[in-house]
C-alpha cells in the first residue's frame, strides 16, 4: 500500500526513463517514495546510494536532473505530466552505479589529501582521474534556462518581512497584521504551516485552519504570504537590511525587499542520525515523512523505526501506524548501525537486529540561525541539545536593530510555545 | 562498507573529524577546511551541529565550535535569477559580516611562545609559510610564524587558485614559470595534494585596444618561451564551446597555465616547516615591536614577547597595519575582492577564463564547482571581508554575458578576501624603516601564485645565497625615488 486511498496519482513522471505515477504538484521525492524508490542519487565521493533525507529542501542528498536542469532537489521539484528526472553522478544510473565500487575499495575512507603523493606520474594520473569523477550534474539544457531566469527586480516595500510560515512566523505576522502593518511572509515550502503541516494536533498547537486565517488577515492588511519563495539572504547593501527572495515560479521571480523590520522564524534543519551507515536510502526526517503522508498519502514503507522522545515522535509513530505500518519507537539509535545498501533493511542496535525499511528521525532540528547571523545576531549554546541557537530576549529582540527571531531558531520548543514566541516577537516588531 | 558520516554532501566521515582534531585543527573553521565538511550543497545545515557536538566531546571549547561564518545564499540560487538585480542600484557596503577570528583556544592548550627566535615571520599565509619552509631547508631553522587567526583565514584561503605565466615583464613571467614548476611538484615534494591542473588561461579581449595589448604580450611571451597564442573567436570556441562569441574579438591562450586548490599549500608548507624545526603559532596577534636604534629587537604579541634577529612582515592585506606598529608607513591599499562558487558540475571547462577590462574571471575547480570573482572599481581601501548582494548581481550578469548557459548554474556560497594593492601593482620587498624589518607584501591579488618562487629567492637572499633583481627593483623607497612602471595585467 504505497499510498493511502483517495490519494490517486494523476500524472506520470519519468525517472531514468521509467514511468512513475505521481500527483501533480507533489514533490518528485514524494512520488518516488510512494513508488517504493528510496534511492535517488549517489554521493559525491564514494558513490554511496542516497535518498531524499530531509524532504524539506535543507540537506543536499536528493539532487537530480529535472526538466533539463542539473542539481535540482527532488524534494523541492513539483511533479507535472511528463517531467523527466534523471539521476546524476552515476555510471550508468544511480540504481546500478558501477562507481559504487569506490565505497568498497576504500572501506575505511579515502584520504584525498595524501592520495598518490608518492610519485609524480601517479599523482598526475590521480589528479586527472579524480577530476573526471568529480562533480554532480552536467550543464543545463539551453531550452530549460528560462526557468532559471527572472524579470528585472525592483525594490519592494513592506513594513515587515517574516521569514518562515510555521507557527512562530505566522503568529508574528498575525500580530503585525492586526496592528495594520503590511507584512511579507516568505516560505520556501509550497504550503503554509511549517511543522503544523504534519497535522499532529499536539497539545496547545494551532492548526492549519488558523494558518489559513492568518493568511487572510495578512492579505487583508495589504501584505502577502509568498510560498515557494526562499529568502536567499539578508544583506546590508545600502545600509538598512535588504532581503533577496527567490520565488520558484513559474515564472521564476527574484524579489528585493527592504523591510522596516524582520522576524526570522525559519525553524530548523533536520539532522541526520550520527550512526553507522545512517546515510542509507530509507532514513528520513520525521516531519518530511509526516507531511508527505498527510498531503499526498505517501506510505513510505512497511516497517518503521521512529527515533526520538516526546510528543512529536509519539505522534509520528501513531500516524505511521494508522497508515498501516508496523512501527516501533526508540529514544535513540546511538551506537547502532543501519543494514542494507540500496535501501534500509534493518537497524542493528545493542545486538538486536530489527528489520525495518524506514528509519524516521524525529529528534529536534538544529536552529536555522544563518539569516539572522548575516545581520549580526548572536548565538548561544543550547545546553539541552548541544547546538547553537539565536540569542533573543523574551520578546524576540536579537540586539540587532529591527531584527527579531522566534520559534525553533531560538532553540528547541514545541509548536504551541513557538506560536506564543512568534506573537510576542510580532508585537515587539510593530 | 560501513561508514559513519558527519557530512553527507562531501562524504566526510566522523573519523576524519577526529583525526583532524588530533592533528591540531581544534576550531570549526579549521576542521571545515581540512575535512571539507559543510562546503557542499547544504552548506553545513546538516552537519555543523553534529560536528560541534563531536568537537566538544573531544575537548574543544564552545568558542572553538561556534558555527563558521555564514556565506550567502541561504539556498542555492541560479545565476540567471541573480542577474535580475541591477547592481548599480546597490551601493558598496561592508556586507555580511565575517565570523571574527575569536575562536580562541584556551592558553593552557597552547604551547607557550618561545622567548626568542632567529626569524619571526608575521603572517601565516602562503608567503610566510613558504618562506619559513625555504629558510629551514637552507639551515635557518629557528623560525617562528605568527598568524592572527587559523591557517587559510586570509587571502591565501580565499583566492581563486589561478597560476599563470601570462605576465607583461620578463621578471614576472620567469617568477610565475618557476611557481608553475613548483606547483607541478608540490604534491610529491610536500606530501599533500594541491590538485594542480594545467587547463590553461584564456583571456578574452572585447575591444581592439585589448586585442593590441594581448598581441604585444604574446610576442614577449614567445621570446620568453611560453606557448601563448592569440587566437580568434572560432579557435576560442574550440577551447570553450559555451562562450558567447559576440562578446569578444580575440583571446590570449596559454595552455600551460593552471589552477590549484589553495588550502593544502598552507598545510604542506606549514607541515614541512614544522617538521624541520620551525614553529607556527596560530590565533596569535602582533600588537607591537620593540626597537633599538636601527633595529627591531622583539615582536610583542597578545601571547607574550619574542626577541628576534630578523622580522619579515608577510601579512598580506594586514601588512600596512602591522608595519605601522613599528612606525613604518607602507603605501599599500588593502582592497576587498569578492568571489563565489557554484554547485559542482561534471568537468566541462578546462581553462580559467578572464575578460579583460571588466575584472571577471572564473575556472572550474577540481571538485567541479565554478569558482569566480570580479573586482569592483568602486571598492574603497580597507580590510573588509564581508559579502555583498551587489557582487552577486555584478558577477551573475558578467558571467552570463560571457557564457549564457551559466544562467542555469547555482551559487552555493560567496565570500571575500583582500588584495594588497600597491601604487605600481608590484610588491614591496626587503628592509623598510629598520635594517632587520623586512617586507614581503603588496602582491595585488597574485601573491598566491608568486609565493612558491618568491619564497625561494627570499630565503636565498636572507641566507647569503645571492640577491635576485626583484630585491633591488621592488624596494619600498622606489616610490619616493621617482616614477615607477606599472604592471597592468592584474585581474579580478
Amino acid at each position: 500500500m504505497p499510498r493511502l486511498p483517495t490519494f490517486d496519482p494523476d500524472c506520470t513522471i519519468f525517472f531514468d526513463g521509467e514511468p512513475i505515477p505521481a500527483r501533480r504538484g507533489e514533490p518528485v521525492a514524494a512520488a518516488l517514495l510512494a513508488h517504493g524508490r528510496p534511492l535517488v542519487s549517489r554521493s559525491a565521493k564514494y558513490h554511496r546510494p542516497r535518498g531524499a533525507f530531509c524532504l524539506t529542501g535543507s540537506c543536499g542528498s536528493c539532487l537530480v536532473r529535472a526538466g533539463g536542469l542539473p542539481n535540482q532537489r527532488a524534494c523541492r521539484t513539483p511533479c507535472q505530466q511528463g517531467l523527466t528526472v534523471q539521476t546524476q553522478n552515476a555510471l550508468p544510473t544511480a540504481q546500478h552505479d558501477l562507481l559504487g565500487a569506490i565505497d568498497l575499495v576504500y572501506p575505511h575512507g579515502l584520504d584525498h589529501h595524501h592520495l598518490m603523493t608518492w610519485s609524480g606520474i601517479a599523482n598526475h594520473a590521480a589528479v586527472a582521474f579524480s577530476r573526471r569523477l568529480a562533480g554532480l550534474g552536467t550543464l543545463p539544457d539551453v531550452e530549460a534556462l528560462p526557468a532559471e531566469r527572472s524579470a528585472p527586480a525592483s525594490e519592494e516595500r513592506f513594513d515587515a518581512l517574516v521569514v518562515g510560515a510555521g507557527p512562530a512566523g505566522l503568529a508574528a505576522a498575525e500580530a503585525l497584521a492586526e496592528l495594520g502593518r503590511r507584512v511579507l511572509v516568505a516560505d520556501a515550502e509550497p504550503a503554509v504551516g511549517g511543522r503544523l503541516r504534519c497535522r499532529y494536533g499536539l497539545r496547545g498547537e494551532p492548526d492549519l485552519a488558523w494558518a489559513a486565517r492568518v493568511v487572510a488577515r495578512v492579505t487583508a492588511a495589504g501584505g502577502e504570504v509568498a510560498l515557494r519563495t526562499a529568502v536567499l539572504g539578508l544583506w546590508r547593501d545600502g545600509g538598512s537590511p535588504l532581503a533577496a527572495l527567490d520565488a520558484d515560479g513559474p515564472p521564476r521571480r527574484l524579489r528585493l525587499v527592504r523591510p522596516g523590520r524582520i522576524v526570522v522564524a525559519a525553524g530548523g534543519h533536520p539532522q541526520p542520525p550520527a550512526i553507522a551507515d545512517g546515510d542509507r536510502p530509507g532514513v528520513y526526517g520525521g516531519r518530511g515523512l509526516a507531511v508527505a503522508l498527510a498531503e499526498h498519502g505517501v506510505v513510505p514503507g512497511r516497517r518503521a523505526i521512529v527515533l526520538g522522545e516526546g510528543a512529536e515522535p509519539e505522534a509520528l509513530t501513531a500516524r505511521l501506524a494508522a497508515a498501516g505500518m508496523e512501527v516501533r519507537r526508540l529514544r535513540s539509535a546511538e551506537g547502532g548501525r543501519v543494514l542494507g545498501r540500496a535501501r534500509v533493511r534493518a537497524l542493528e542496535l545493542a545486538g538486536e537486529r530489527i528489520p525495518v525499511d524506514v528509519v524516521a528521525v524525529a529528534t529536534p532540528p538544529a536552529p536555522a540561525t544563518e539569516l539572522a547571523r548575516e545581520l549580526g545576531a548572536e548565538l548561544v549554546l543550547d545546553a539541552t541539545t548541544g547546538v547553537f541557537a539565536l540569542r533573543v530576549a523574551a520578546d524576540g529582540r536579537t540586539g540587532v536593530d529591527g531584527l527579531f527571531a522566534a520559534g525553533e531558531v531560538t532553540g528547541t520548543m514545541d509548536g504551541a510555545r513557538a506560536a506564543e514566541a512568534g506573537r510576542r516577537a510580532g508585537e515587539a516588531a510593530r | 562498507m560501513t561508514k559513519t558520516f558527519v557530512c553527507s554532501c562531501e562524504d566526510v566521515l566522523l573519523d576524519e573529524v577526529r583525526r583532524a582534531f588530533e592533528a591540531g585543527n581544534r576550531d570549526l573553521e579549521s576542521v571545515k577546511r581540512y575535512t571539507g565538511l559543510g562546503t557542499g550543497p547544504c552548506q553545513g545545515k546538516s552537519c555543523v551541529a553534529l560536528v560541534a557536538r563531536e568537537l566538544l566531546r573531544l575537548g574543544a571549547t564552545p568558542a572553538e565550535v561556534l558555527p563558521f561564518t555564514v556565506r550567502p545564499p541561504y539556498r542555492p540560487a541560479p545565476l540567471g535569477a541573480l542577474a535580475a538585480i541591477e547592481p548599480a542600484d546597490l551601493p558598496i557596503d561592508d556586507g555580511v559580516p565575517v565570523h571574527p577570528a575569536e575562536a580562541r583556544t584556551p592558553a593552557a592548550e597552547l604551547a607557550p611562545l618561545p622567548a626568542r627566535a632567529d626569524v619571526v615571520i608575521v603572517g601565516g599565509g602562503i608567503m610566510g609559510l613558504a618562506l619559513a619552509y625555504e629558510l629551514t631547508r637552507r639551515g635557518t631553522k629557528d623560525v617562528l610564524v605568527l598568524e592572527r587567526a587559523y591557517l587559510n583565514a586570509g587571502a591565501s584561503g580565499r583566492n581563486g587558485g589561478g597560476v599563470r605565466a601570462q605576465w607583461t615583464t620578463p621578471t614576472m613571467i620567469r617568477l610565475a614559470r618557476r611557481s608553475l614548476e613548483l606547483c607541478d611538484r608540490f604534491a610529491v615534494d610536500m606530501g599533500v595534494n594541491v590538485w594542480f591542473r594545467r587547463g590553461g588561461y584564456l583571456f578574452l579581449a572585447p575591444t581592439p585596444e585589448q586585442v593590441e595589448r594581448i598581441e604585444r604580450n604574446a610576442e614577449l611571451h614567445r621570446e620568453e618561451g611560453l606557448r601563448t597564442r592569440v587566437i580568434d573567436r572560432a579557435q576560442a570556441l574550440e577551447v570553450v564551446p559555451e562562450l558567447d562569441p559576440s562578446r569578444f574579438l580575440a583571446a590570449s591562450y596559454n595552455p600551460d597555465d593552471g589552477v590549484v586548490f589553495p588550502w593544502p599549500f598552507l598545510w604542506g608548507y606549514a607541515g614541512q616547516a614544522e617538521a624541520a624545526g620551525a614553529r607556527i603559532a596560530t590565533f596569535t596577534r602582533v600588537t607591537g615591536f620593540e626597537t633599538a636604534e636601527r633595529r627591531v629587537t622583539a615582536v610583542v604579541t597578545d601571547r607574550g614577547r619574542v626577541a628576534c634577529d630578523l622580522v619579515v612582515v608577510a601579512a598580506g592585506a594586514w601588512s600596512k597595519e602591522v608595519a605601522a606598529l613599528a612606525g613604518v608607513a607602507l603605501p599599500n591599499r588593502p582592497t576587498r575582492h569578492e568571489i563565489l562558487v557554484t554547485e559542482p558540475m561534471k568537468p566541462w571547462l578546462d581553462p580559467l577564463v578572464s575578460v579583460l577590462g571588466n575584472g571577471l574571471y572564473f575556472s572550474q575547480s577540481q571538485r567541479g564547482e565554478l569558482v569566480g570573482g570580479m573586482g569592483d572599481p568602486l571598492e574603497p581601501e580597507g580590510v573588509v571581508q564581508g559579502s555583498t548582494l551587489r557582487f552577486l548581481a555584478r558577477f551573475a550578469r558578467a558571467a552570463i554575458d560571457c557564457i549564457p548557459v551559466l544562467a542555469g548554474t547555482r551559487v552555493l556560497r560567496q565570500w571575500a578576501g583582500c588584495y594588497d594593492v600597491t601604487p605600481d601593482n608590484n610588491p614591496v620587498l626587503g628592509p623598510a624603516g629598520f635594517e632587520n624589518f623586512h617586507q614581503l607584501s603588496g602582491f595585488v591579488g597574485h601573491g598566491f601564485m608568486m609565493a612558491p618562487a618568491v619564497a625561494e629567492l627570499y630565503a636565498d637572499w636572507l641566507t647569503g645565497k645571492g640577491k635576485h633583481e626583484i630585491f633591488e627593483q621592488f624596494t619600498l623607497d622606489r616610490f619616493t625615488r621617482g616614477p615607477v612602471a606599472k604592471e597592468d595585467f592584474i585581474i579580478g
